[in-house]
């Protein structure tokens, strides 16, 4: 037991690092088309909209401002509103029993897109 | 050991496992996400069972089957957990693997995250090291005690990670679940709360680094019988200072009035202070556990011991006259470590259905096959093994290489890391 503790902790490890590098290693292309063609808000800019009114997340790389559709959120407000100012990704892809919003809610979402996340420097 | 108990285990484990991921089985996701959903659940279901199999309740392990087999299953349990919440998160993010490679980084990473995805990643990291010291030996057992604890810390900051990702519906009641079963651990276990009260009544040394003490009940005493063991805790005395801590022990005797004597040999820092016993010192006793003789049948019967390991047949022995023809090998190193040597001989005059032979083995592995009787003599024997786990491994290959079945070898290990 003590073997596969090892090597599953040692395999976990390299694998993390693996996706790290992974996405060191992106092309300049990948990175920079958007760069040029959308605005983009650093975490902190991210942050200071984090009210009922004035609600921006990040989900999957961009920016939405989603205080005009807070209201029509299904959930209770108490579990979207925490996300108000914050990335929001993992929140966004696990719903309800780990489930992620249907393609309705990923087309809604689309029309409040109003930039990119600029990555955080390791 | 009846197919009811037999398979309680597992079925608690699968229903554990199962019920959670039915729950959150995934719909219309991709592969990987699927199985980093599948992993994370089923990982928290085998946590909980852990949890469980982890209580050291009398009632509970009859029915589960034995402590012993309860903290093995509590081993497999935990282990498997931890590998399924390893490959949780790296499926999550390889759901976004190779298309979007920055996604997936962002996706495991904890630096772009808030609290959600932090508890989980303390979680991880809180079994990672706790499953660390749970491998390390060295660490005394006062210490890496409660070091453990910190895996059971891991679980319920797990259960908060979901509770901050806004699943509550079904993680609530396991969070609660969770934290009743560590509370009644350490309140009721580890504190001592379920243990009886008794006294050391004498304590006499009965072979090099071995001490046999008398124990008397101050209140209602355990039910107990020959072949079982106590978890015993022993506390201070006029000038003797018990460490405290509960440890197994097997007992050699039982009186009728709820007397137990115990055999405790010295093996780590805790029964090398209680070879010093003295009558008078305070004792909590939880139990009785295991059953490694109680379900005997009338077939003929082949005991070996080794060391202190002939405690649970001792008791045996002083219970009364046998009613299956019984061969006792009883292994030593030397004749200081012979405990009841001479106690055993003279049962062995009176008793007609007893055969002892006793073995200096030296300081060398013995050889098993030569001291064992050969395949013809053990037909239809029942075997009977305790001692260290070294020994039961050999004795085993050995009766096995002697045709004789595994349902007809039974031993305890009382490996309790």
């Amino acid at each position: 037991m003590r073997r596969l503790y090892l090597v599953a902790t040692v395999l976990f490890w390299l694998l993390v690092a693996a996706f790290w590098a992974g996405s060191r290693g992106l092309p300049p292309a990948e990175e920079s088309v958007a760069v040029v063609t959308e605005k983009s808000f650093s975490a902190g800019e991210l942050a200071s909209h984090a009210t009922p009114e004035n609600c921006w997340m990040a989900i999957h790389g961009s920016v939405y401002d989603l205080s005009a559709y807070l209201p029509e959120h299904p959930s209770r407000p108490e579990v979207i509103l925490p996300w108000c100012g914050k990335e929001a990704t993992e929140a966004y892809n696990t719903k309800t029993k780990g489930r992620a919003h249907k393609p309705y809610a990923d087309d809604l979402l689309a029309q409040y897109r109003i930039g990119k996340l600029t990555p955080a420097q390791p | 050991m009846s197919i009811l108990r037999l398979i309680s285990i597992p079925l608690l484990i699968l229903a554990a496992t199962a019920g959670p991921v039915y729950w959150a089985l995934p719909e219309g996701l991709g592969l990987a996400r699927s199985l980093g959903i599948v992993a994370g659940w089923a990982g928290c279901g085998l946590l909980l069972a852990s949890l469980l199999l982890m209580l050291r309740e009398a009632r509970l392990a009859q029915g589960l089957g034995g402590l012993e087999r309860m903290y093995r299953w509590h081993h497999w349990a935990g282990m498997a957990a931890y590998v399924l919440l390893l490959a949780h998160p790296l499926l999550l993010a390889a759901d976004a693997w190779p298309d979007k490679r920055l996604l997936a980084w962002q996706t495991l990473s904890p630096f772009n995250q808030g609290w959600p995805v932090w508890l989980g990643w303390l979680a991880l990291l809180l079994l990672m090291l706790g499953l660390a010291v749970t491998f390390e030996r060295r660490i005394p057992y006062r210490i890496w005690r409660w070091l453990h604890v910190g895996l059971g810390l891991g679980v319920l900051l797990g259960l908060l990670h979901l509770v901050m990702l806004g699943i509550e519906q079904p993680v609530w009641p396991i969070l609660g679940l969770a934290a009743f079963f560590l509370g009644w651990r350490i309140v009721r276990e580890d504190f001592g709360l379920a243990a009886r009260p008794y006294i050391v009544q004498a304590a006499r040394p009965v072979a090099e680094d071995m001490v046999e003490i008398s124990l008397k009940p101050l209140g209602e005493a355990i039910a107990i019988t020959p072949g079982q063991f106590v978890l015993v805790a022993f506390f201070s005395g006029p000038t003797f200072r018990g460490c405290g801590e509960f440890h197994p022990f097997t007992a050699s005797a039982l009186g009728a009035h709820g007397e137990i004597r115990l055999g405790v040999k010295a093996l780590g820092d805790c029964t090398r202070k209680i070879q010093s016993i003295e009558p008078g010192v305070m004792a909590r006793v939880q139990g009785a556990f295991g059953n490694f003789m109680t379900e005997r049948a009338g077939a003929p019967q082949l005991w070996v011991a080794g060391g202190i390991g002939i405690t649970p047949f001792l008791a045996q022995l002083r219970a009364g006259p046998l009613t299956q023809q019984t061969l006792l090998l009883y292994l030593y190193r030397a004749e200081a470590d012979a405990a009841f040597l001479q106690e055993l001989q003279a049962l062995a005059v009176h008793d007609p259905k007893l055969s002892l032979r006793a073995v200096a083995t030296g300081q060398t592995v013995p050889d098993l096959n030569t001291l064992l009787p050969v395949a013809g003599d053990l037909a239809q024997h029942d075997c009977y093994l305790c001692g260290p786990p070294g020994m039961v491994a050999g004795l085993r290959k050995a009766l096995n290489e002697r045709g004789i079945a595994p349902r007809h070898i039974h031993f305890e290990n009382f490996e309790f890391r």
